[in-house]
């Protein structure tokens, strides 16, 4: 019984919140608004999995919402400047993968601890971001074509949901059935032990946040082609969100690891907590009040592994 | 018997310290060697040398013959020479499977080009070595952090099965053990002695020396001082050769 409240506890609790929500707050069940929670969800979901990966291999990432914030600003200017989707959408990635490559180099080659490389890395991510836009937002006409990416759907699907879903699903299959995805875990819980076997864990630790880079870049370009618009701080928001999604994630299926299933349920979690406090009628600063209580209890619940990456100063 | 590791004029120093002034050591093919000597003796630069974690200052390896050098723990392991640490070398929370075959999974081939994890065929496996060493664990998915330090000691050893290691380096199997996980310990030594390998022991423990060893080395100073077969001595008259560097 331990076991399973250890194991799942979370996810019940989530699952029972959910139906606290039905039945009382006003109009939460409505298809709309479930849809919408889901939505969101997708965004908060990517940028939160590419933390999980980094996380995995014992290393935070504190630039996943300013590296976001940059591409998508790259994203848009170049799309504002006429260039073509394809070009705009591929630069953005390239930018948030370059970036997360930066935190990886500066981790494992400079020996500089991820809490605070990443950290760096955020402020010039902030930077450059508002160079490139001199601090305004980027509005007006987006091509069809790019907006298309979040805002239809296919098969009833939403298209953001189908991302989510290709996202979650690729990363779970690299964690859980790929050799690299072993050795990133193994990296991560005995860096000594997976070196003596051979694994090349900077590699592993520089695909980790560079992959959390990737994510942040694929959270960019969603959020931008959902909002049509892209802003230097757009992304900001999500920063406490997906650091309290993977803390949480790490409360359930694999207590005290850093998981895909876990970070994707919290993140649902969160969203339908924000949007249920918001239903019913609390004021919009309870959601941060409850944010850094979850981060705080998740933390000492079970998350030793981040303990471990955070203090290895 | 030829010896299978031949050591010569190793040398080895930490800056203006000398760790190792010249050893000179042959391990036989299929024997239990003991090395043994006070803190500070040498043993553990000697070890690492052994096992491709340092490289000596001077003198040459060979094995089978060969001249040989190791640049890593893993040039070492896939030359046949396996080392089981003490503690270093297991991920605590990982399970005996994802231990066994750390740095070495299996795969099978999904698609072209992709191949995943072949999860079935290293449980059978892992299984299997566990078997060899008369080990019994239902669980293959048991985190080693809840296995008693014995089967600890089983599930590293499996690793080297795994790679089919002929030379098992154990550095200080037994120090944090009680006595029934101690006599497991030796007992998995024979087993993989009676499977042909030659094991090579560092040890405090002169009772596990004299019950599973054939031959000792004993290092003082960084100097190999007695070499001579296990046979005729017991715990006590070890004890005596360690301190004092001279055979009574």
């Amino acid at each position: 019984m331990r076991s399973f409240l250890e194991t799942y506890g979370t996810a019940v609790a989530g699952l029972a919140l959910t139906l606290f929500f039905v039945a009382f707050a006003p109009n939460f069940a409505a298809p709309t608004n479930l849809l919408n929670v889901l939505k969101e969800t997708s965004f908060l979901a990517i940028l939160a999995i590419g933390f999980t990966l980094a996380l995995i291999t014992s290393e935070l990432d504190l630039s996943v919402a300013e590296v976001a914030s940059l591409a998508a600003v790259v994203t848009g200017a170049l799309i504002q400047a006429g260039q073509s989707s394809l070009l705009a959408v591929a630069a953005g990635l390239l930018v948030a993968f370059g970036a997360g490559l930066f935190n990886g180099i500066a981790v494992t080659r400079l020996k500089v601890p991820s809490l605070i490389a990443t950290l760096g890395t955020a402020a010039i991510a902030k930077g450059f971001a508002f160079m490139i836009t001199q601090g305004v937002a980027f509005v007006g006409r987006w091509p069809a074509e790019f907006t298309g990416i979040a805002r239809g759907s296919m098969l009833g699907l939403p298209n953001l949901v189908i991302w989510l879903a290709l996202v979650a699903g690729g990363a779970l299959f690299l964690v859980k059935c790929t050799r690299t995805g072993v050795h990133m875990t193994a990296t991560g819980e005995a860096d000594e032990a997976a070196r003596l076997a051979g694994i090349a864990t900077g590699r592993m630790k520089r695909l980790g946040l560079a992959l959390s880079g990737l994510l942040a870049g694929v959270t960019a370009v969603l959020l931008t082609a959902s909002l049509s618009s892209a802003a230097p701080n757009m992304a900001g928001d999500y920063f406490l969100y997906a650091i309290a999604a993977v803390l949480l994630g790490m409360t359930m299926f694999e207590p005290g690891r850093a998981n895909v299933p876990g970070t994707l349920v919290a993140a649902l979690t969160l969203k339908v907590l924000g949007n249920g406090l918001v239903l019913m009628g609390a004021a919009y600063y309870v959601q941060d009040i409850v944010l850094g209580l979850i981060i705080i209890v998740s933390v000492a619940l079970s998350a030793t592994a981040l303990k471990k990456a955070a203090f290895k100063l | 018997m030829a010896p299978v590791l031949s050591l010569r004029g190793i040398e080895k120093s930490y800056g203006a310290v000398a760790a190792l002034k010249g050893i000179d050591l042959d391990i036989g093919r299929g024997e239990v060697l003991a090395i043994c000597g006070d803190n500070g003796a040498g043993k553990s630069s000697l070890v690492r040398i052994i096992s491709g974690a340092q490289e000596p200052s001077a003198g040459a390896i060979t094995l089978d013959g060969r001249t040989v050098s190791f640049r890593s723990p893993q040039d070492a392991l896939a030359k046949g020479i396996a080392t089981i640490y003490q503690d270093l070398a297991l991920a605590p929370r990982l399970s005996i499977v994802q231990n066994v075959f750390m740095g070495a999974e299996l795969t099978r081939p999904l698609l072209p080009f992709v191949h995943i994890l072949d999860k079935r065929r290293m449980e059978e496996l892992a299984k299997g070595y566990l078997g060899r060493l008369s080990v019994a664990v239902e669980d293959m998915h048991r985190p080693v952090e809840r296995l008693s330090g014995g089967q600890r000691q089983a599930v590293a050893i499996s690793r080297a099965l795994h790679w089919d290691a002929q030379v098992v380096i154990m550095d200080e199997p037994t120090a944090a053990l009680g006595v029934k996980e101690t006599a497991l310990v030796l007992d998995l030594i024979r087993k993989l002695n009676a499977e042909g390998r030659t094991v090579v022991l560092i040890s405090h423990n002169m009772a596990d020396v004299t019950a599973v060893a054939t031959r000792v080395a004993i290092l003082k100073s960084g100097r190999k001082v007695i070499d001579r077969p296990v046979a005729g001595l017991d715990a006590d008259g070890l004890a005596h050769m360690v301190m004092t560097g001279k055979e009574s």
